[in-house]
């Protein structure tokens, strides 16, 4: 049965909000793929709490929607347990950078097959806007009426660092770019990142500002050492691949080469080898 | 050897002597005379030095501990004669270390036999890593086994090294044997059966029900699941992981479990504690999810390596909500295998989450066991069949079959209230029917148990003793040793809790023994069947329960 891709839930993200621009990317993305052939039957998601996962009620893709920090940890379970499946994981960058960071840098130390896009607003958007892990110093929020006296993360510069052997930098404002990232991520075998600059109008509207400082990334994926350099650039802020490497994903090995829910043993088998195993 | 049916060997020195190696050695000498074994380590949290000991108890009968009493005693330091001196039987055996031990420092009345080990170790490299073997060599001396026999034996255990293994034992085994060679026959058993400890036990079982993934950060006494499992994970079909959080854990087997993977996780108390949010999300999301919680004692870093049973109301309520679960505890090594196969069939056929509470008492003791292995069961869900699917649609029973993917169908697991497709809902009606849902599982629970056998009901006629987990072996081995007539019972199922099978007890007066400081057990009795103990007899000093010790605390409380 052939399903809209956008369900029929209420959508209550604010006009104009960043998040629009990812979700409609996300479906031209699986469009994308599609054509290359992965089904979208094969691709399982899973998302934090915070306003960038209400894209997980917005789209029709089978998966779990997570707890705030937690998602990178559930999408490296589900490949885990089916490497057939394309696990992407939406976060928020309070979600992956604070709460969820011990995850995301680990899911990209041991190169778990997973796509995670970061929708990066610079802000706790659902929560009433208080500062964040990327939020520029002076930021004023709720929880910091004074200014915020902590200096951003890079993100970028974090999960290369990590050991990301696919790493990007996308832009809400610029859908059909996006798009082709994101499929590329979801097709790398190995830890992808995608950073979203994503404005929020209510609290972070920085579309303007974006649409001077964001340039495309013409000449990417590129050698380690230049990516690093670019990520740190804090003015322009290019959008592309910066990085990518071909490496064994964790789960091949891990598993040593099975599907546990597809190579599952049979009783009998399993019973040997259990008597086995007590025998000494 | 008295009327007693029971002997006991204990080997104490520092850690990295090799003490746990010469009690296994001890324990499987005692298991290939076709005899019962039950053999408890007690260590401490650290590498080198401190004390150690192994207490290894055998007899022709089924034996459910180690007697602390010990027939033969073998000191490598001189803190091993110390704190064990009053531990010593009048007609034991000490082989202690001569080098180190003053012979002051020696018990009255016991067979003292010096042996300069570190002189015979000299030939090591590291001789304090090689103490150890005197430990099985002065066992084999004082029961009469041949110098040929023995040589066989370290051939097979102690394999690096071997030559100068068999000059270190036979200098050993000439001193022992001189004065105390035969000193005590032990009959031959019948048959000879595998040991396994209770964290092998619980391994083996879920992997017998079908389990695919294990979860598991280090944290000990439940460490040696995962030890296990990644040693043998290849043979056994399992795919063993070691992430970088108990949060990670928690939430890759809830995502595991999600594309249909059977996932199993273990810890102790601290790592329990950082699971919770993970319970909540199975909970509400209705993944199945098993997680195994092995006590030590608490609160809080407590004493890493002991025993404890203070996390009981932990494992009955953890996570925000109301969430139906299941929470078992084993009595034995060999209940610790069925129950871990039926606890993760139980999780998958109700999609609800379990919680098998055990201790290191039981995890971490070592046992000659008799285990029925097909007598397991598997893991079964009801699964979607055909056309529209909604992952949380009603049912009479709560329990909305599963789909996994690759599905063109839509299957949305999720952490919010949702609707019956697994979108999110604020609307009140929809909040009430499923949390209605939900707790139609726990009804549904009640149900399959009063099917199954919830409670254990051991020896018939007398005062009726409760207990549970690995304190459940301590009570029957004292009832034992003294010959002690009671009726002990034994929930396996704490919850839900199975009041059905216990009608009999409401307003009862039953002494309860457990090993918590404020007597956690008791109050679950109290709660559920409105029992008022006679007497709570608890220990929480991180040592299980002796079972002379407890028989006369028994004798004193019957009366």
């Amino acid at each position: 049965m052939a399903r809209e891709f956008i369900t029929e839930v209420e959508n209550t993200w604010c006009t104009g909000c960043g998040n629009f621009g990812i979700m409609n990317a996300m479906k031209k993305a699986v469009g994308i793929l599609e054509d290359r052939d992965i089904p979208k039957s094969r691709i399982f998601m899973t998302a934090g709490i915070g306003c960038h996962a209400k894209i997980f009620d917005y789209m029709s893709l089978s998966g779990l929607y997570s707890i705030h920090g937690r998602a990178m940890a559930t999408a490296e379970g589900m490949k885990l347990g089916n490497p057939g499946l394309r696990i992407v994981a939406f976060c928020g960058d309070g979600d992956a950078l604070g709460e969820g960071i011990a995850h995301m840098m680990h899911a990209a130390k041991r190169n778990s097959d997973i796509t995670v896009v970061m929708h990066d607003n610079g802000v706790y958007a659902l929560t009433t806007g208080q500062r964040g892990p990327t939020s520029p110093r002076g930021f004023k929020g709720p929880s910091t009426p004074e200014g915020n006296n902590e200096d951003p993360w890079k993100p970028l510069v974090l999960m290369l660092e990590a050991g990301a052997t696919f790493a990007a930098r996308g832009y809400s404002g610029n859908v059909e770019q996006l798009a082709e990232i994101v499929a590329a991520a979801v097709e790398h075998q190995g830890f992808s990142f995608v950073q979203v600059l994503q404005p929020s109008v209510t609290f972070t509207n920085y579309f303007e500002e974006y649409n001077e400082i964001v340039t495309t990334l013409e000449e990417g994926p590129l050698e380690f050492d230049e990516a690093l350099r670019l990520a740190r650039q804090e003015e322009p802020l290019p959008a592309g691949v910066f990085y990518r490497k071909e490496k064994e994903p964790y789960e091949v090995s891990i598993n040593r080469g099975r599907n546990p829910v597809e190579d599952r043993m049979r009783r009998e088998k399993r019973m040997k080898a259990i008597g086995d195993t007590l025998g000494g | 050897m008295s009327e007693r049916d029971t002997f006991s060997f204990i080997v104490g020195g520092r850690a990295g002597a090799g003490v746990k190696k010469a009690g296994s050695v001890a324990s499987n000498l005692f298991a290939s005379m076709k005899r019962y074994v039950f053999q408890m380590d007690d260590y401490q949290s650290l590498i080198r030095g401190g004390h150690n000991f192994v207490a290894t108890s055998t007899s022709l009968r089924p034996i459910l501990s180690h007697y602390m009493r010990a027939d033969l005693l073998v000191a490598l330091d001189a803190r091993s004669v110390r704190a064990h001196r009053e531990d010593v039987r009048e007609d034991a055996v000490l082989v202690y270390n001569s080098d180190e031990v003053e012979e002051g420092d020696l018990p009255d009345g016991v067979d003292a036999i010096g042996v300069a080990m570190k002189e015979a170790a000299k030939e090591y490299p590291n001789p304090e890593l090689r103490l150890g073997l005197a430990g099985p060599t002065a066992l084999a001396a004082c029961i009469g086994l041949s110098r040929d026999d023995l040589a066989e034996l370290i051939e097979r255990e102690y394999k690096r090294d071997l030559e100068a293994n068999q000059a270190f034992a036979d200098a050993v085994y000439d001193a022992v044997s001189e004065k105390a060679g035969g000193r005590f026959e032990l009959e031959e058993g019948d048959e000879e059966r595998p040991m396994l400890t209770g964290n092998e036990a619980i391994a083996l079982g879920a992997c017998a029900a079908g389990l695919d993934v294990y979860f598991a950060y280090p944290m000990t006494p439940a460490s040696t699941i995962l030890h296990f499992l990644a040693k043998h994970g290849k043979k056994l079909g399992v795919t063993a992981m070691q992430p970088e959080s108990e949060i990670a854990v928690a939430n890759m087997a809830v995502g595991a479990a999600a594309v249909g993977a059977r996932a199993m996780v273990g810890t102790s108390g601290g790592g329990f504690a950082l699971m919770e949010e993970a319970f909540s999300l199975a909970g509400m999301a209705e993944v199945p999810f098993l997680g195994v919680l092995s006590s030590r004692p608490g609160p809080s870093t407590g004493v890493p390596t002991y025993t404890e049973q203070a996390d009981l109301h932990f494992a009955l309520h953890p996570g925000q909500g109301d969430i139906p679960r299941v929470v078992a505890s084993p009595g034995t090594v060999e209940e610790a295998y069925i129950l871990a196969a039926e606890m993760l069939a139980l999780v998958w056929e109700f999609q609800a989450q379990g919680v098998l509470l055990t201790e290191k008492h039981l995890s971490e003791s070592r046992v000659t066991a008799a285990i029925d292995l097909d007598s397991a069961a598997e893991v079964s869900p009801v699964m979607h069949e055909d056309g529209e699917y909604k992952r949380y649609v009603s049912a009479e029973n709560g329990v909305s079959p599963l789909l996994f993917p690759p599905s063109e169908e839509l299957i949305n697991w999720t952490s919010y209230e949702h609707d019956e497709s697994g979108f999110t809902t604020e609307e009140a009606g929809e909040i009430a029917a499923m949390h209605d849902k939900r707790n139609r599982k726990t009804e549904a629970m009640k149900e399959r148990l009063k099917g199954m056998r919830a409670v254990n009901r051991h020896g018939d006629g007398g005062q009726v003793i409760f207990t549970y987990g690995s304190t459940t072996m301590s009570v029957l081995e004292a009832l034992k040793a003294r010959g002690l007539e009671a009726t002990v019972v034994q929930p396996v199922y704490l919850k839900p809790f199975p009041v059905w099978e216990l009608d009999e007890y409401s307003g009862a007066n039953p002494i309860v023994v457990e090993q918590s400081s404020t007597g956690q057990f008791a109050t679950l009795l109290r709660y559920e069947l409105g029992v008022e103990p006679s007497k709570v007899i608890t220990k929480y000093d991180g040592r299980p329960f002796e079972p002379d010790d407890l028989a006369a605390e028994l004798e004193k409380a019957i009366g």
